[in-house]
């Protein structure tokens, strides 16, 4: 698939930039545009694999926000986006629409500037362009608090109304010990670019190499289209170096036990990519639609293998819509199976954000209503006989 | 965040003044300069250090109320011939006592100096560039007749001519001055609370140590506030910057602050002895036992507990923690210090501790540092002892004088008794509107039907919280409502 990328506050834009960091590494060729948008100017300053014409700053002229971010307030991250549309629609201006599949929004749904404004670009985009838009959000941990949930709740449901799908990340599944806050995000953005990047570059290969189990960007794009929330898991092995290596080894000495082998190792990869950490966790029975990409040099992949994944899954998401192709890299030295889970509708994280939001805005609600009186309780004696200078 | 200073009387000369020797030895760049002070009765500005002579203005000069001190005053200050400036200085200008030069304590007088003395003091605010700061603060000690008064008149200026918001930096009177002092002070917080973008307090009583000279205590205070301005206003204003991923940004503090009221500041810090947790760390690692330890050997339990000493530390104005309307917790120090874990839960014990959901929080990576710090900001407290304290002490104090001051006293006093009523009319209507609305919001049969014809978005519906919608303004109404 062909991608115009955005990346929208700080976690969008770290997102991109990541996808095109992993892309550059492995030789794929997904983000064919990338766009990043920030109302703080140094985050904007942070990615690396972004042109400097390509960031865009908004709201530095608005009261608030002046280019040192919104505060977490979404209210404002959307209303700067609002005012500041058009710069934003002229560096998109840019963007030869024709030559990309879709568009891909990132953003993190916890702070201020991602969730609020991503959903004012998307409709823009929407506007200007038939192309699918698919998002890419953040989910807040629990311990990040009631603000970010409430964000989160309110930014979720602006997306999943807009996008053809939205692509979820939660970052408390993601979580481990012992990490610094870089350490943490770095991390998780390295595992999430690994999983967006390999489901979405399959079907870019050369002709040459096309072979007819290669995955097409149409199916991916089909297995998208069901809108609602999906989720992407993943697993990879290291394959044994191809020429002396154990494979071909066994290749001379047994075709068909080996090719046996190859089936169950194929079938447990893609078990192992469902059953490991998805981007959100998920009942996997909930599905809609399903996808399997397998990545890797060709001769690795059997289609035996192929074939018994696929009906796997066919009976784990109780679908039958799920759809296997390869992506193949002739010369890598891993295999990789990425599985798309489209339109679950079972996810318990989205349940918990959602009562942690409902929670924090009737707080937010109660202390916005006795807030001025508390104000002049507190300034004022109790029989009010002190004036005030001026 | 850059921030202009604007100090009054002596109090906020001095704390503006060692404000910018901090600024300037810590290596941050907040005001660029944009200071500004202004006195009744200019001995004190003999005492600083870094503030230029153009930019202290001494006000009344002309004034029949205010009372000029005799060039031999100076002559006579204590100290004076024995060697130092440094020496001469902290000894000479601090008192408990109210002296009569200046506007010798009155408020009044100092509003009505500064009223008169307004072209001066519009010159004098030319030489701050506004367009180069993101807020404004008036620094006062509160108790003073020129930093109340003075005070309140030209915070009226600064919100006229400042697009920016503009705070307040006081310091209230401790036990050991006049009741004036605090009958000054009450009335000043009545005054300036409701004309500042935010007011952060000082209590020069809770911070007094019962030994200590005048000077010792004012000194000692005056270095804590510095350090907690300089740490809440200073990060991300090192020069250069380290990179930071969940970065406080000063939008982040104008946030916690647009609520207005009164806030306070909580600080702590934690040594790192580098070399040895280093080594630890190593151990573990090669032990394979690293799990439980940051690779900078910081634990998330030490982060956590550092944000815990902060919200329990000695606050700049001691309150009950759980009245604050909004918190901001900034950690800095060295970026491979600061533990994920450590962060997230000290940050959520905050949103429990404090009772608010509303607690922004974020890292400023400094490298090469020894020591980790917490900033705890508590936006908006409202219940605060000391100011009851300091209320009733004024009240009796009021009582005692009003005999002399009938009109001022009795006048506003009823204009401001029917404010008052209609003001407390008001909050109640305004949650009932918004619970009924709330409720309304909360549409179920809504809900229900979207997830009959629209299964796959039911995931994300929660139709209790509103989505942010481009097309419609319907979630801005709502923003629109809290404003007014
Ligand atoms: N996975 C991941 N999440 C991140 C990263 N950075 C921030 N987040 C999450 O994103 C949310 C905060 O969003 P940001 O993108 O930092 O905020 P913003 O959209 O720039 O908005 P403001 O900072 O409020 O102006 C929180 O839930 C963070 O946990 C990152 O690099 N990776
Ligand atoms: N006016 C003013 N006085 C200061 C400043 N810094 C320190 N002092 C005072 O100078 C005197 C000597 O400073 P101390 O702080 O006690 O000791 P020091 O280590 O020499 O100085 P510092 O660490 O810079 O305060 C004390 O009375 C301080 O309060 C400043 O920036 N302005
Ligand atoms: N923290 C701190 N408080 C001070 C300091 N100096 C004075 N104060 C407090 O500020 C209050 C006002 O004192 P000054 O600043 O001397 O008074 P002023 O504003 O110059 O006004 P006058 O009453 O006219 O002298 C006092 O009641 C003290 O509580 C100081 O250096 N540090
Ligand atoms: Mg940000
Ligand atoms: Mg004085």
């Amino acid at each position: 698939m062909k991608l115009a990328t955005i990346g929208v506050g700080n976690a969008g834009s770290k997102l991109i930039d990541q996808m095109i960091e992993f892309e550059v590494e492995t030789g794929r060729n997904l983000c064919r545009h990338a766009l990043i948008i920030n109302t703080a100017r140094t985050d904007l300053a942070k990615p690396e694999n972004i042109p400097e014409d390509r960031r865009v700053l908004m709201g530095d002229t608005h009261r608030k926000a002046r280019g040192h971010g919104v505060g977490g307030d979404a209210e404002i991250g959307a209303e700067v986006a609002k005012t500041d549309i058009d710069e934003i629609r002229r560096v998109f201006d840019d963007v030869e629409i024709h030559e990309v599949d879709a568009v891909l929004v990132a953003a993190g749904l916890g702070g201020g500037t991602g969730s609020g404004a991503a959903p004012v670009v998307i409709d823009e985009i929407q506007k200007m362009y038939d192309e699918p838009v698919y998002g890419l959000g953040v989910l807040p941990g629990k311990y990040e608090g009631g603000r970010p949930a409430l964000n989160a709740a309110r930014s979720l449901q602006s997306f999943v109304n807009k996008v053809d799908n939205f692509i979820a990340f939660d970052n408390d599944a993601w979580r481990s010990r012992g990490q610094t806050i870089e350490q943490g995000y770095e991390e998780m953005n390295e595992e999430l670019a690994t999983r967006i990047v390999t489901l979405l570059a399959a079907g870019e290969v050369d002709e040459s190499e096309v072979g007819e189990n290669a995955m097409d960007s149409s199916d991916i794009m089909r297995t998208l289209d069901t809108g609602g929330v999906s989720s992407i898991g993943y697993a990879s092995t290291e394959l044994a170096p191809a020429k002396q290596g154990l494979l071909s080894k066994f290749n001379d000495e047994d075709q068909s036990e080996d090719e046996s082998t190859d089936a169950a190792k194929i079938k447990g990869l893609v078990r192992r990519a469902v059953n490991s950490r998805l981007t959100v966790p998920c009942e996997v029975s909930s599905a809609d639609r399903a996808l399997i990409v397998f990545a890797g040099p060709p001769e690795a992949i059997s289609r035996k293998g192929v074939e018994s994944a696929r009906e796997w899954l066919e009976s784990a998401a109780d679908t039958v819509d799920v759809l296997a192709g390869d992506d193949p890299r002739p010369g890598s030295s891993t295999l990789a199976a990425v599985v798309l889970l489209s339109n679950v509708t079972e996810t318990p994280r989205i349940d918990e954000i959602q009562n942690q939001a409902v929670d924090a805005q009737n707080k937010i609600r109660e202390q916005d209503a006795v807030r001025e009186e508390e104000i002049q309780s507190l300034i004022t004696d109790d029989d009010n006989d002190l004036d005030p200078i001026v | 965040m850059k921030l202009a200073l604007v100090g009054v009387g002596d109090a906020g000369t001095r704390i503006v003044d060692r404000f910018v020797s901090r600024e300037q030895a810590t290596g941050r760049s907040i005001t660029t300069g944009n200071i500004l002070v202004f006195n009744t009765d200019d001995r004190v500005f003999e005492d600083t250090r870094t503030i230029p002579e153009e930019r202290r203005v001494l006000l009344g000069d002309t004034h029949s109320a205010v009372k000029r001190r005799p060039d031999s005053a100076d002559v006579s200050a204590s100290a004076e011939g024995k060697g130092g400036d440094a020496d001469r200085v902290h000894t000479g200008t601090h008192a408990d006592t109210i002296d009569s030069y200046g506007v010798g304590g009155d408020p009044d007088v100092g509003a009505t100096v500064a009223e008169a003395d307004l072209p001066e003091i519009r010159r004098a605010l030319d030489q701050i560039d506004e367009t180069e700061v993101a807020a404004t603060m008036l620094v006062a000690g509160l108790g003073g007749g020129t930093g109340s008064g003075v005070g309140s008149v030209l915070l009226e200026e600064l919100n006229a001519i400042y697009e920016t918001p503009v705070y307040v930096l006081g310091a209230l009177p401790s036990t050991t001055e006049p009741d004036r002092r605090a009958l000054t002070a009450a009335r000043g917080i009545r005054t300036l609370v409701p004309l500042a973008d935010a007011t952060f307090l000082v209590d020069n009583e809770a911070w007094r140590h019962g030994t200590d000279s005048v000077a010792a205590r004012h000194n000692n205070i005056n270095e804590a506030i510095v350090t907690r301005l300089l740490a809440l206003f200073g990060a991300g204003e090192r020069d250069p910057e380290a990179i930071s991923e969940m970065r406080v940004d000063s939008a982040d503090l104008s946030r916690t602050l647009e609520v207005g009221g009164v806030a306070t500041i909580g600080y702590a810090t934690h040594e790192l002895d580098r070399d040895d947790n280093d080594l630890f760390a190593r151990l573990l690692q090669l032990l394979g036992l690293s799990n439980d330890t940051d690779d900078g050997g910081v634990d998330a339990a030490t982060i956590k507990r550092l944000i815990r000493q902060a919200l329990e530390s000695k606050l700049t104005l001691p309150c009950a923690v759980t009245s604050a309307d909004r918190v901001l917790l900034i950690l800095s120090g060295p970026p491979d210090t600061i533990s994920r874990k450590g962060f997230e839960t000290g940050r959520y014990l905050l949103e429990e501790e404090t009772t608010t959901v509303e607690v922004l929080a974020g890292d400023e990576p400094v490298s090469g540092a020894t020591e980790i710090t917490a900033t705890v900001v508590l936006s908006n407290v409202t219940d605060i002892p000391r100011i009851d304290e300091i209320q009733r002490q004024a009240v009796s104090m009021h009582s005692l004088s009003t005999t002399d001051d009938h009109d001022t006293a009795g006048g506003s006093d009823s204009d401001l008794g029917d404010d008052e009523r209609e003001d407390e009319v008001d909050p109640d209507r305004v949650l009932t509107d918004d619970t009924a609305g709330g409720e309304d919001d909360g549409d179920v049969d809504e809900n229900d039907g979207s997830e009959v014809d629209n299964t796959n978005k039911h995931n994300a519906a929660d139709s209790s919280v509103e989505a942010f919608d481009g097309e419609t303004d319907h979630s801005f109404d709502f923003e629109a409502e809290r404003d007014e």
